[in-house]
């Protein structure tokens, strides 16, 4: 078995000159190396005075907690804690909340008489290890990191574990006998060790860190800079750069900051696209890991001024920073290897420009970058196959806008008894107002009775339904990039005469719209896929085709940070608006977009004709009632017609109808 | 009233597309083909001369399910990733919807699946099934892994039966419903 002080005597650690010394030391202190075997002494001290029975049991504890490293583990434990602190979102307020609930505090008298006292520490290492082992008798017990004020330590520990710890009161600790009480008095100020040169309080750390980052970002260029550290007055009152580990231990901290102060990632991402770390006398990139993990999407890095000597110094990161396009190493060793540059550009898919060179174009580096990671497919525009006569771009024009202003009328117009619709939203909260009605059977499970009930069949079922989703308005179909619509015939459908088969239309279309949460008012928007599938109406209906079935799958919403919302959808104003004869006052208030259709002159007179046939109206008034206020909107037509029927001259209507 | 919402045929076609669902993207996510799940090569639909299966992918048409699968392989690809974990497409079903639209497919049938299956036994269907979630790229097999890149995807599925299977009594292999027609979007 390993004698505890043999894995750190070989490492660089070891080579304190004075291990026993207050820490003259400076840059090169660890506070693992020489505890550990003041601490196997003063364990054995301890074990022997209080329980000689156990030898064999005694020499395994030993053995364990020196050979998994104990301290050195435990250390670094507790350093992670210390930078977790240093970040610690909680500020003094929740802080004090906290630790009252289920935290106690202890204090124990007793250490300073005990041969431990003359450890580097005060002996307060080897005490808790004493405490932890006395403890852990049911299950194991970790202690926190102590305090040490005069002549008494201060222990936050879990409240759970208070009885076992309190137990301990009177034991023999190095030949002191110690007391343990519970207490509720604040433990003094922390910092008062030597060894803690940091600002005690952790938020206070965090905001001077965070003025540390500000002052070094420049908005304009999105460059963190963080070269010369070592050299910035904030950090080093701070004490940030005393040795290495602190060093580096800072560094994460200030990544850590840096992606808290972020709300998501690619908030980071826009915000943060080049980080200099020059000057900073990074002998391997290892270092600064973190790096790499807080920017993945790093464009551009510079790490000039360092002392990274050869390739196996940036080894470390050659599955990282996939989207590094500018990478400056001048002044490290390194460069002056011939293979530097090729393993650079080989590293790092994205590469373009190496110290001031191009190494890539960007056609070659999306080439690159391709072989790295799975490609989405390529996205093509609208691929409408409707067979030749518009059906599905006629309807469309219809459904949405008829959709955002009258359902009813558009269930009535669309619709059958037969028609099916359904809608099913993804993760929606059970506040929204799909919930309900949602027939997502990935969620709700097919054997479920909503499976049966939120299908919804006929004019009637549909268009009640209809009446109790939100208001929306969907984007102008003339927005093309808003739209994607794919439609495609199809045979063998039932022919409703109920003779043989017929040819269906599966029309889906993807877009958005904007919708009104009729609970708190406020305007969002809204991904949405809309699948129908038309058929041959039945004799006597309104249209020649009808919808057999309509899904609409819907995405999460995104609520407008303001209720001005027509500026989401009309957004992309280069959008040139269709010329149509002057009338471009819309007929109906509310907050409807004017529909400017591109209608050809094919469906302009199908639509006089079909107006004509339903009013009885002669095509030239027809033409004029659809031409007017109504802007080419069949169902605006129709009804500004029955509106203002009594005042048309009889001229107007077809002889006789 | 149509027996296209009859009950029996609206618990059928719920099966029937939670097991499609279940195959296809289990296939999708496995890196395996999906050809055969498409009427192309199907005897009854062949030798009845039905059109090769529509599909659609991001607005290009596909001619047959193979090129599909190429695709797929292609969208795949990451020959420079060491890391297994960071080479998958992966496929998360967050919410599907299926309705019928003919619930007395003839097409292809044989005499004997007319005379056996009534229109409201759930077996005769066309169906129309609607898929939608997040398909991410550069990821693990398990839903906590990070990933490269991520988007939403929407598919659009006809499916018709497969006469071959639902012909033998008690078939246990094979897909009892083949896909006609296919729309894929992703972004």
């Amino acid at each position: 078995m390993a004698p505890p002080t043999g894995p750190r005597g070989s490492s660089s650690r070891g080579g304190r000159s004075n291990p026993r010394g207050s820490r003259g030391g400076g840059i090169a202190k660890r506070r693992g190396t020489p505890r550990t075997d003041r601490d196997g002494d003063v364990s054995m001290d301890a074990t022997a005075a209080n329980n000689p029975p156990s030898g064999p049991a005694r020499g395994s504890t030993r053995g364990t907690r020196g050979s998994r490293g104990g301290r050195g583990a435990r250390a670094s434990t507790r350093l992670a804690q210390n930078v977790r602190n240093f970040v610690s979102e909680q500020d003094g307020v929740s802080r004090g909340e906290k630790p009252q609930s289920n935290r106690a505090t202890l204090k124990i008298y007793g250490l300073k008489d005990s041969k431990a006292a003359n450890n580097s520490d005060g002996g307060l290492r080897s005490l808790l290890d004493f405490l932890e082992r006395k403890s852990s008798k049911e299950r194991p017990i970790t202690l926190g990191r102590g305090t040490i004020s005069g002549d008494v330590v201060w222990l936050k520990v879990n409240r759970a574990d208070t009885p076992h710890l309190l137990r301990l009161n009177g034991y023999t600790y190095a030949g002191a006998p110690l007391t343990i009480e519970e207490t509720s008095e604040p433990i003094p100020g922390r910092g008062n060790q030597p060894t803690d040169g940091a600002d005690s309080k952790p938020s206070e750390t965090k905001d001077k860190l965070l003025v540390v980052l500000a002052s070094r970002y420049n908005p304009e260029q999105k460059l963190l800079d963080l070269s010369a550290l070592g050299a910035d007055q904030t950090l080093f009152s701070l004490g940030a750069f005393e040795s290495k580990a602190l060093a580096e231990k800072s560094f994460k901290a200030l990544m850590r900051l840096t992606t808290t102060h972020y709300g998501s990632d690619a908030e980071k991402e826009a915000g943060i696209q080049a980080v200099t770390v020059a000057n900073n006398d990074i002998h391997d990139v290892g270092e600064i890991f973190t790096l790499a993990h807080t920017f993945p999407r790093l464009r551009r890095l510079d790490l000039s001024g360092n002392k990274l000597e050869d390739l196996s110094k940036i080894s470390k990161w050659r599955h990282e920073f996939r989207r590094l396009e500018e990478l400056h190493l001048v002044g490290n060793p390194v460069t002056n290897l011939p293979t530097y540059p090729t393993q650079m550009v080989d590293w790092f898919p994205s590469l373009q420009i190496l110290d001031g060179r191009r190494v890539r174009t960007p056609e070659e580096a999306a080439v690159a970058l391709k072989s790295w990671f799975p490609t989405p497919l390529p996205h093509l525009p609208s691929n409408l196959r409707d067979g030749g006569n518009n059906v599905a771009a006629t309807f469309l024009r219809s459904f949405f806008s008829a959709y955002d202003q009258d359902r009813l009328a558009l269930a009535r117009q669309f619709y059958d008894d037969d028609s099916i619709f359904s809608l099913s939203a993804g993760s929606e909260s059970t506040s929204s107002p799909y919930h309900n009605f949602s027939r997502n059977l990935e969620t709700i499970g097919i054997r479920s009775n909503s499976a049966q009930q939120r299908l919804f069949t006929g004019i009637n079922l549909i268009a009640d339904l209809w009446g109790r989703l939100p208001a929306t308005r969907h984007a102008n179909l003339d927005l093309t990039d808003e739209w994607q619509i794919d439609c495609h015939t199809f045979p063998n459908l039932a022919d409703p005469s109920g003779q043989g088969s017929a040819m269906g239309l599966a029309i889906t279309a993807h877009s958005r719209f904007e919708e009104l949460d009729p609970s708190q008012q406020l305007v969002g928007t809204r991904k949405f896929t809309r699948s129908f599938i038309l058929g041959p109406s039945k004799p006597g209906a309104p249209h020649p085709y009808r919808v057999v079935s309509d899904q609409l799958t819907l995405r999460a919403r995104v609520t407008e940070p303001t209720p001005s919302a027509s500026a989401v959808i009309q957004a992309p104003a280069v959008v040139p608006v269709p010329t149509a004869p002057a009338h471009v006052a819309p007929a109906v208030a509310g907050p409807v977009l004017a529909q400017a259709p591109l209608l050809d002159d094919t469906i302009r007179a199908q639509m006089v004709a079909e107006l004509a046939r339903q009013t009885g109206m002669t095509a030239e008034y027809a033409r004029l009632c659809l031409a007017g206020a109504a802007n080419w909107d069949f169902d605006l037509a129709l009804r500004s017609f029955h509106e203002k029927r009594g005042e048309l001259p009889p001229e107007a209507f077809v002889p006789g109808a | 009233m149509s027996a296209n919402f009859n009950e029996t045929n609206i618990r059928c076609s719920s099966e029937a597309a939670k097991n499609f669902i279940d195959w296809y993207y289990r296939q999708l996510n496995d890196a395996k083909p999906v050809s055969h799940g498409y009427i192309n090569g199907h005897a009854a639909y062949t030798n009845a001369g039905h059109a090769p299966a529509d599909i659609c992918i991001n607005g290009l048409v596909v001619a047959t399910p193979q090129e599909w699968d190429k695709l797929l392989d292609q969208q795949r690809e990451a020959p420079k990733q060491p890391d297994p974990n960071k080479r998958r497409v992966r496929y998360d079903v967050e919410s599907f919807d299926v309705h019928v639209i003919n619930a007395d497919y003839r097409f292809g049938a044989s005499a004997k699946m007319l005379e056996l299956n009534a229109p409201t036994d759930g077996v005769r269907m066309m169906m129309v099934l609607t898929v939608a979630g997040s398909v991410l790229f550069g990821t693990g097999r398990s839903k906590a892994e990070d990933y490269w890149e991520k988007q939403s995807f929407h598919d659009r599925f006809i499916l018709v039966p497969n006469w071959d299977v639902l012909e033998k009594p008690g078939a246990r292999y094979g897909r009892k419903y083949l896909i006609s027609s296919h729309n894929y979007r992703a972004n």
